[in-house]
């Protein structure tokens, strides 16, 4: 290949040069009109994204999907991470709630939504508590199994030196379990941000799935894509982050584990 | 691993008939204390179980489920077959051929990071509020998992099945039908359970926002008209229904992937 003697490109080049390319390619298409007139030229949608963050219309909506966002998982997370264990490390607790577990998971969360209207009314609460309910199945689940297959010598070996079961819970099991926890963690913080703007969408008056809906009603086609396409930033940053905690945690989980042996 | 022939005791009380019991119980408990504080008019919001479950056989043993929940399974099973379709076939392309997977990468990463349910404003303005609209709204969900899941399945082929089938004179085509696509099972199998949830959530959620029927339509519509046991009455349906397909799912690939599993536990 010609390439051979020079230095190979990162690996990301072709990959940003093709992103580079449909960008050009619509910008052109939408210019010349051959593009529905529904779509925007992404020129005109990162004016408006600028203009939106620039102004504060859309910044303060990001604010707010951050927000309840962040609630919601936080919520979760606790319960799930707290009840998981529980039900993980004594098996009376697992058998009594199996049962309503396995009725509750399959309900799609968002069916939920009409119900959190009829309690909570149609502000952030509503929104908090729908995202925590959809958020907290896979971590919930993701913390029991990590619970369950923490590996019985360590237990044995903690209660041989006589560290109590309540001790030995956060200083044998949760550790062993956080790997399990951190996934887990990973896929409720990527549901938690689709509900989020789902429920802004179907019942919000706040929030970039508010922003985006809005926008569709009221016309304004780039700005309707620039909160599209802010989603989708927050969607991949937000991956990023909790794939990169996930990689920090999983780094020390084989050697702990060696440890053991 | 090492332990896996040990049964654990510490995960075990009883028999097994003793420990289901205990979860029905439970359940039985639950579900008499909701009729109690109901009956007690706790809230009007809590209607008792038993108005719930009359409602429900009055609701749904009707033309009605033709009405509004065979209407989501349609199109819900429609959007999910061709999102399946394009996302196996265009998944294993892509992890078959390194060039491609790395051109296409971060461009899929982008559109897969989006909340599915944001696309639902752009559908209704190119497509209107048909059933077309919601057939490519579950289709654009659903796609994402099964295309990603099925591209690692497809690039984490073992090295040695590639190269024997080269060996043996395997042309391209042959290798990527009978040892790339095998071989990516188990991931597309992955990606097409997340698909299955993700497409179930988008139906729910596209009847919401624009529609005349259908389940999502129903329980929202229900809410707004205060038809309490009929709104929760809904809601138990589509967990049944949930329910139903998730375990229907497993079945299947419990058979489709019964050479994987045996395969997996003589390796071990």
């Amino acid at each position: 290949m010609v390439a051979s003697s020079r230095v190979a490109p990162p690996a990301f080049v072709p990959g940003l040069l093709f992103v580079a390319g449909v960008t050009v390619v619509v910008e052109i298409l939408a210019r010349v009109g051959l593009l529905s007139s529904y779509f925007a030229p992404p020129t005109a949608i990162v004016a408006a994204l600028a203009q939106g963050l620039a102004n504060g219309d859309i910044t303060s909506q990001v604010g707010m999907t951050l927000m309840t966002f962040a609630e919601g998982l936080v919520l979760a997370s606790v319960l799930a991470v707290v009840l998981g264990v529980l039900m993980g490390a004594i098996p009376v607790v697992y058998d009594a709630l199996k049962m309503i577990v396995e009725f509750l998971r399959p309900i799609p969360s968002v069916a939920m939504i009409p119900l959190a209207i009829l309690f909570l009314g149609l502000g952030a609460p509503m929104r908090v508590a729908v995202i925590a309910y959809a958020s907290f199945w896979p971590l919930l689940i993701s913390t029991l199994y990590g619970v369950r297959a923490v590996d019985p010598v360590a237990l044995d070996t903690a209660r041989n030196f006589g560290v109590p079961p309540v001790e030995a819970l956060y200083r044998v099991t949760l550790p062993a379990a956080l790997v399990s926890i951190a996934t887990g963690l990973r896929v409720s913080a990527s549901i938690a941000l689709v509900v989020t703007v789902t429920t802004e969408l179907v019942a919000g008056n706040s929030g970039l799935g508010f922003y985006v809906s809005q926008m569709e009603q009221a016309s304004r086609l780039p700005s309707m894509y620039a909160g599209i396409l802010l989603t989708g930033v927050l969607g991949y940053v937000i991956n990023l982050i909790f794939f990169t905690l996930e990689r920090k945690i999983v780094f020390w989980s084989p050697s702990a584990r060696g440890t053991v042996q | 691993m090492r332990n896996a022939s040990l049964p654990a005791k510490r995960l075990y009380w009883g028999t097994p008939l003793q420990r289901n019991l205990l979860g029905v119980a439970v359940v039985v408990l639950v579900l008499g204390a909701w009729e109690l504080l109901a009956r007690a008019k706790a809230s009007i919001y809590l209607p008792p179980v038993s108005a719930i479950a009359t409602t429900f056989v009055h609701e749904w043993f009707s033309p009605q489920f033709g009405e509004h929940a065979l209407p989501s399974l349609m199109r819900m099973l429609a959007g999910y077959a061709i999102a399946s379709v394009l996302g196996v076939a265009l998944g294993v392309l892509i992890g078959a051929y390194r060039p491609l997977f790395r051109l296409l990468d971060p461009f899929l990463q982008f559109l897969r990071a989006i909340p599915p349910s944001a696309i639902i404003p752009v559908g209704i303005l190119l497509i209107g509020i048909g059933d077309a609209m919601k057939i490519v709204v579950i289709c654009f969900g659903a796609f994402w998992p099964i295309l990603v899941n099925a591209a690692d399945g497809a690039r984490n082929v073992p090295g040695e099945r590639l190269d024997t089938a080269r060996i043996f004179g395997v042309s391209p085509t042959d290798q990527l039908l009978s040892v790339t696509f095998p071989s990516a099972l188990p991931g597309i199998f992955a990606g097409l359970r997340t698909g299955l949830s993700i497409a179930f959530i988008m139906i729910v959620v596209s009847e919401m926002i624009g529609s005349t029927n259908g389940l999502g339509y129903y329980i929202l519509q229900a809410q707004r008209t205060f038809a309490i046991p009929e709104m929760y009455g809904g809601i138990v349906l589509l967990a049944i229904l949930g329910y139903t397909l998730n375990a229907g799912f497993l079945a299947l690939e419990h058979r489709v992937l019964a050479w994987h599993h045996g395969q997996s536990a003589r390796a071990v």
